[in-house]
Order: structure tokens, then sequence, then C-alpha cells
């Protein structure tokens, strides 16, 4: 008989609840935003750091990777440190910078990373083959397309470019092994990928740097204990662990995780200010019906659970359509934040994950709960004759 | 106090109302015994105390002095939970204003009280299509308040007043808002009704309706001026 | 302050030691918010000779006098320069505030969002209201008051309040915007300004609020001025 009479009462006042259950989408699919950005870039950072199963990071001391262009000198030395470690399995070298390939009376500039091909973990090969020889290299799609190159094609690739001389500086020919997919990239890079020992050579560099160490540990191994033989044995690097990392992209983009929760909290308070209007709206228009509910014997309690009903059903309605919305909206403006100069494209602000929506939906539905108890118990409490006095004069 | 044989027994009944500086004596001193099978008209003009004493048997409102007993209950001493449950189960009410509930069909309204006693489903669809029968309104079993003419919202309530079986039925002014034909049909169910061995108790501005009952009380200025037994 | 350092090029390298002179606070520059850095400012000579870069420099920053003179002086010098470029500052500040335009485009987003969510729930709450209010109409209605009369009343009420809302919606706004700059100034020390309120802002805001208000308590006027009285009143 309850839902009988919640559902009857929603349905006659059919345009109302609509509306109602419209605010509450829009309220539930910004809530549900929010959730998503406080959650979303940290756990897809995470995802991005995992993926390749290097659980550390080596930078030079005091930086973060690729954040300046210092880089770690005598690498090899540390590597052979660093490969007499037992639970060190696996050494990515990864030496960052730019090369400039010489196209007629031009030069095109493209970022390139110096990596071992054996234990390389920056990229996804699509086309062609990996680096089998120094002289090859494998590109992006957006090289390709800014040079004019294909697969198999042999370039003239410069370690360095004196602009006021215009000469190109440790030129070598190059060729297109092959094209990938650079995960740590942002969106649209013109990237190369070649030998270390190459890039070295191309740059003239007299010692063996790299930008950037990371590390595969044995399964079982803990990264924290690692980290800290490391720091001991290698005291001029910095070691960054995935949870260090995490916690410095937290204190930098901390700025969205506190937009979220101030946005959240307001989209949350004006859904619970809509709900509790629309019930005392509709408790108000019903004090007659509510007095006569309880002269013929209708407990207090089932008039105010019936109410409450009504609020949670609003509100529930409403977070479902908020949901499709809220997905829609999330893609839109995880669209805009992607451009971040530097960030990696597989990087999402807002990320979905079904946690969310039951955070969000939860929250709403207490909401709906607390929005109707105050009313429903006071239209529920009015003195019964009085009220069907003064109705009946209305 | 008690007496078994009595379904309702009021005494010295007060009530008084605070309007302004001073307080309107509603009710002076009321008393009044209803029998198993009586059928009561209270009658009188406006502002007399009839809907005040109708409120105080009913145990909608409580008396600043008196008693009120139903089935050898104290029904002024209950508690505001425990007076709804009485009301529930052993008191039916007709309003003048009918108070249907407007999203409800006929038969739901009917159904609404014994849903709130716990009746299974079956159960209380069965006995609101045997009430609505009793009626006259069977066919009018699925229309809302809203297809209804006043007449067959006036027996939809009273069918919801008989819904859990009462001890005893209370009207206020039930023929209020009817014509004169409809009001006539109206005080011939109520006359089947205590033929039926419902004890009614009415409280009217309507001469005809008084006629019918078995006794009359008269009323004015919050006191009983007589009360006669008419058959 | 008077502290003794050795600074070096490489970690292993040969270094000079200088004395610390001077403690400076961060540039208003957007390319240094949350960087975490740390910057030391030396002599052109001591750093050139420090890391082996000879007589080079990155760049050169130049003051002028005036607008005109800046072009003048910007196509003079990139004519007679040989490997190098001129550019406005103005040019480059677009260039490193690309993190910024991208925040910039995400708040416009989100603006735009919240308005229309505002509009959403204003119309609910507005069309809530005007409908408790049914019986009054038609009360009203019945007497002779015409529709006309009704609607422009609740539109001058919904102005009222809506102009109320907007002026303490502003001083809420200031309120928040001083708020945030003290935060965040603090958060990555900075002497940034992260909200600015102008008087367009204002203009706008007051202008938004103002017209979604009237047009809330039009709308729900008009649909209960539709109704017809007895309707209203339930018969």
């Amino acid at each position: 008989m309850l839902l009988t009479l919640v559902r009857a009462s929603l349905w006659r006042r059919r345009s109302r609840t609509a509306l109602a259950v419209i605010g509450v989408a829009v309220s539930a699919a910004l809530l549900l935003d929010m959730v998503m950005l406080s959650s979303g870039m940290r756990e897809s950072f995470r995802s991005l750091l995992e993926s390749r199963g290097f659980a550390l990071r080596l930078a030079p001391k005091g930086t973060l990777p690729f954040d300046t262009e210092a880089t770690i000198d005598s690498a090899d030395a540390v590597m052979a440190q660093l490969r007499a470690n037992p639970d060190i399995v696996t050494v990515s070298p990864v030496l960052g910078g730019q090369v400039h390939v010489a196209l007629g009376r031009g030069t095109v500039a493209a970022v390139a990373i110096g990596i071992d091909p054996a234990v390389q973990g920056d990229y996804d090969l699509r086309a062609g083959h990996d680096i089998q020889r120094a002289d090859q290299m494998v590109v992006s799609d957006q090289f390709l397309a800014a040079t004019g190159a294909r697969v198999g094609d042999t370039l003239r690739v410069a370690g360095g470019y004196d602009a006021q001389m215009r000469l190109l500086i440790g030129e070598r020919r190059l060729v297109v092994a092959g094209t990938a997919h650079f995960v740590y990239m942002p969106a649209n890079p013109r990237v190369v990928a070649l030998p270390i020992a190459t890039l070295r050579a191309m740059r003239q560099t007299v010692d063996d740097p790299v930008s950037l160490f990371m590390l595969r540990l044995r399964p079982g191994a803990d990264p924290a204990t690692v980290q800290r033989w490391v720091a001991r044995a290698i005291p001029r690097v910095t070691v960054i662990s995935t949870a260090t990392a995490l916690r410095q992209v937290d204190e930098r983009l901390s700025y969205f995780r506190q937009l979220a929760f101030i946005l959240g909290s307001v989209s949350l308070t004006v859904g619970l200010l809509l709900v509790t209007t629309l019930v005392t709206v509709s408790v108000n228009e019903r004090l007659g019906e509510i007095a006569v509910m309880r002269a013929i014997g209708i407990a207090t309690r089932s008039i105010v659970l019936q109410v409450l009903v009504e609020g949670t059903a609003i509100m529930l309605a409403g977070s479902v359509l908020g949901l499709g919305l809220g997905l829609v909206t999330a893609r839109y403006l995880n669209g805009i934040l992607s451009s971040f100069p530097g960030l990696p494209a597989a990087i999402d602000f807002f990320l979905f994950q079904p946690r969310d929506a039951w955070v969000s939906l939860g929250l709403l539905g207490v909401c709906g709960v607390l929005a109707g108890v105050y009313p429903a118990w006071r239209g529920a409490s009015l003195p019964i004759a009085t009220t069907l006095r003064e109705e009946a004069v209305a | 106090m008690s007496n078994p044989a009595l379904v309702l027994s009021a005494r010295d009944l007060h009530r008084d109302y605070a309007m302004g500086e001073s307080p309107v004596h509603a009710l002076r001193g009321v008393s009044l015994d209803v029998a198993p099978g009586d059928y009561v008209a209270i009658a009188g003009p406006s502002g007399c105390g009839k809907s005040t004493l109708l409120n105080l048997l009913g145990a909608i409102d409580r008396p600043d002095a008196g008693a009120v007993e139903i089935g050898g209950k104290r029904v002024d001493r209950l508690t505001d939970r425990e007076a709804t449950r009485f009301r529930l189960l052993h008191i039916g009410f007709v309003f003048q204003r009918f108070y249907l509930m407007p999203a409800l069909t006929a038969r739901e309204n009917v159904e609404l009280p014994m849903a709130e006693a716990g009746v299974p489903r079956g159960a209380r669809r069965d006995r609101a299509m045997e009430l609505l029968s009793y009626v006259g309104l069977a066919s009018r079993a699925g229309h809302r308040p809203s297809q209804l003419s006043g007449g067959e919202q006036q027996r939809v309530a009273i069918a919801r007043a008989l819904a859990n079986r009462p001890a005893l039925l209370l009207c206020d002014e039930p023929t209020g808002e009817l014509d004169a034909h409809t009001g006539a049909e109206m005080i011939a169910l109520f006359e089947r009704l205590n033929a039926d061995g419902t004890t009614i108790v009415v409280v009217t501005h309507d001469e005809d309706l008084a006629r019918a009952a078995r006794r009359v009380v008269h009323m004015k200025d919050g006191a009983i001026l007589s009360d006669t037994r008419a058959r | 302050m008077g502290d003794r350092l050795v600074v070096r090029a490489s970690p292993t390298g040969l270094g000079d030691t200088v004395v610390v002179g001077a403690i400076v606070r961060r540039s208003a520059d957007p390319s240094e918010v949350a960087r975490g850095e740390y910057r030391v400012l030396m002599h052109l000579d001591q750093l050139q000779s420090l890391i082996g870069y000879g007589d080079r420099v990155d760049r050169f920053a130049v003051a002028t006098a005036g607008a005109a003179a800046t072009d003048r002086a910007l196509a003079r010098i990139n004519d007679a320069a040989f490997g190098f470029q001129a550019y406005r500052s103005r040019d480059i500040a677009v260039e490193t505030s690309q993190t910024f335009l991208v925040v910039s485009r995400f708040h416009r987003a989100i603006g735009v969002i919240t308005i229309v969510a505002s509009a959403v729930f204003l119309l609910c709450i507005m069309l809530l209201k005007v409908d408790e209010r049914r019986r009054d109409v038609a009360a009203l209605r019945l007497m002779g008051i015409s529709s006309a009369t009704v609607l422009k009343a609740i539109v001058l009420e919904a102005t009222l309040v809506a102009t109320a809302g907007s002026v303490l919606g502003v001083g809420i706004g200031v309120a928040a915007s001083a708020l945030v700059n003290a935060h965040y100034r603090g958060v990555y020390r900075t002497p940034l300004a992260f909200t600015i309120v102008t008087p367009d802002v204002v203009a706008f805001a007051v202008a938004l609020s103002l017209g979604l208000g009237v047009a809330a308590g039009f709308f729900a006027a008009r649909r209960l001025t539709r109704v017809h009285p007895l309707v209203l009143f339930g018969r």
C-alpha cells in the first residue's frame, strides 16, 4: 500500500515530479563528475606508472623525471651497481633530448629518447619492427606526418643545431624501423626512439649520462626496501616509487581535488535543497489529507515513511538519469583538460570507477532521506482537529 | 464508570479554546452514553460545540476535563500513538468533505485502513469490494475521487470507515456537501447500516438526517439541551 | 643569509664558493607555479664560467620606450639578427601560459554547466513555490483581478528576490575570491592572482542571475494564470 500511495502521489503531480527529477539529475551529474575528478587523475596516473611493471624510477638528485635537463653521469657504473642487487631484475636506462631532422632547406625538431630496446618500457610498437641496429629508430605517427617520411626511409638526423650558423651537429643517417605509441608522451608529439649509445654519440657527450633509470623488481620484492638500498648505495640520485610519484602529482594538482570537493559539496547541497523544497511544498499541500489519514488511524510513522519514500524515489530516479548525464559531461571536460601541456596523453582527469557511482548514489540517497524527514515529521505532528478545521476553511 | 453494556460513555466533558483575551468554552460539562446499535444524531446551531464533541468522542482531541470511554477503554488518557491505533481498529470516521485520497482509486481508498492494520492483500481486496458492493459502488471501484460525484465519494468514505469493522461510526455533517436527493440516499444508507447493527453517532444540521436517527441530542452553547429518543 | 655554499655544474665537477647575499621572492610568473625546484641567482660571468657557457646567453630581455618603440625595435632586431629571433613579451607569456589557458577553458566549461544547473534548480524551486500559492491566485482571479495583474505581481516579486539574491551573491563572490587568492598564494607561494573580480564580471553575473530569476518567475506565474481558478481550487 505504501508503494501504491507513493506512486500515485508522484504521478498525480507528474510535471512537478519530472521537473524535480531533472533538477536532481543535474545535481547528480555534477556530483558524479566531481567524485570522478577527485580521484580520476591519481588513479589514471597510477595505472600508467604501473602498466609497464617498473616499480621504481631514478632521477638526478632533487629532480623529478624529465623535469629539468639534469642527467645522471657515469650511468654504466650506476647500472652495474643496480644489477648487483638480486631484487632488481631489469634496469632500463632512458636519455632524453632533442634531435633535428634535415629536410631540404629547413629542419624539423623532435623529442628524442635514447633507450635499450631489449628492456625499454616507453613505447608500444604499432608498425614495422623494433630497433635492431645502432642506425635504426622508431618514431611516432606525428613525426612521420611532419617529415613526410615512411617506414623504411633513411633520414639525416642531428643531435644538435647551431641556429646562428645554421649547422647540424652530430649528424647521422638513421633508418625508420617502425612506428610506435609513446606511452608517457603528451598528445600529438613528434617523438623518436633510438639506441642510447647512438643518441649520446649524436649529442657528442663525453660522459655516459642518462636522464632516468626505470627498475623492475623480482616478484615479492619490497619496493620500499629496494628504494632505501638505492638511496644509500647511490646518493646522487633521487629514487621515486609509484607512491612518491603519486604524492607529488597530488601536490601539484591539489587544486583540482579541492575544486572537486567544493563543487561536489555545492551540488549536493543544492540537490538536497531542491528535494527539501519539493517535499515541504508537497506536505503543505496535503496537510488536510495527512490529518484525515491520522484521523482514520494511519500512524504518524507510516505517513512520515510515505513522504520519505517519495523524496527518496525522486532522488534515485534523478540519480540514475544523472549518471548518464555525468558521464557525457565528464567526457567533454576531460577533453579540455587532456590538452594540458606536458601531460601524458594516457592520463585521464575524469576516470569512471563503479565505486564513484555508488558513492554519488549513496550520498544522494542519504540526502533524499534527510530532505524529507523534517517536513514529513512536522506535517504529521500537527493537531488533527485544528488542521481539519483550517483546511476546511481554506 | 465502566458499563460493559455501553459502546461509548462520555462524562462531564469540558473543552476550551484560547481565542484572544478570553477563552471560548466550546463544551461545558457534556455527558453522553451510547449503547450498541444506537443511532444518535447530535443537532444544534453553528458554534454550539457539536464537532468539538465528536472530536473528543473519536479520540482526535483531548478534553480539558472529563472522561471518554469506548468499549470500556479510557481514550482520553491514550498517547497520540495509542489513540491513532485505537481509531484505526475501533472507530470509523465520515467527514463532511469526504477527504478521500485523491491519488487513490475508490477500492484503494477503502483498503487503506486495512493495509495499515496489517490485513493481507487478498483479504483486504475482497473486503473492500464487499463494502463497495454494500454501498452500491462495486462498478466504480477503479475510479478516482475526481471521477465520482459527491454522493458517490461520500459512499466510498463510508465504506472506508467500515473497513476494520469498527465498534462505532462517527459522522461529521455527512450530508453537508450533498444536494437534497443525494442526501436522502445517504440517509437511507445510514438507516440500513444501523439496521445491520452498526452503532452510529452523527453530527448534523440536516433536519431530515436528525429525524432519521433513533435518538436526537440537541446542543446549545456547549451544553446538551435535550436528549430525546425518537423511536 | 651570509652562509657559504659550493655550487658545481655537475655532482662531481669543480665548484665555486659563493656567499648567500639575499633571499628573493618568487616572481609572478605562471610557469613557476607549482614547480618545486630551487633557484640560484648569480653574476652572469661567474655562471658562464662555471657551466662552461663561454660568451653565450639564453636570451636578452629588452626594455623599450613605449609600444611604438617596441614595434620598431622588434622589426630592426629581426631584420639584422642571424640565428636568433626577437619576440614580444606578451607573445611569450601566451606560450608559457598554456597551462593556464587550459585551466581557463576548464573553468569556463564548469561555469557554463553550473549556470545551466542553477537555471534548472531555480525553475524547479520557483515553480514549486508559486504552485504553493495556487489557492491565493485562484481567489484573486475569482474576485476579478485579471491574469495580467497577477502575473505582473508574481514577476515583480521574483525580480525583487532576484535582485536581493544578486546583491548577496556579489558580496559572497567577492569574499570567496579574496579567500581563494589568499589560500592559493600560500599553497603555491606565488604573488599571482588566481581570481579577479572586475566590473565586467560583476555586471555579467548580476545580469544573468536577474535574468534567470525573472524568467523563472514569469514561467511559473504564466503556468498558474493559464489555469481556470476553479481548477486551481481543486474542483
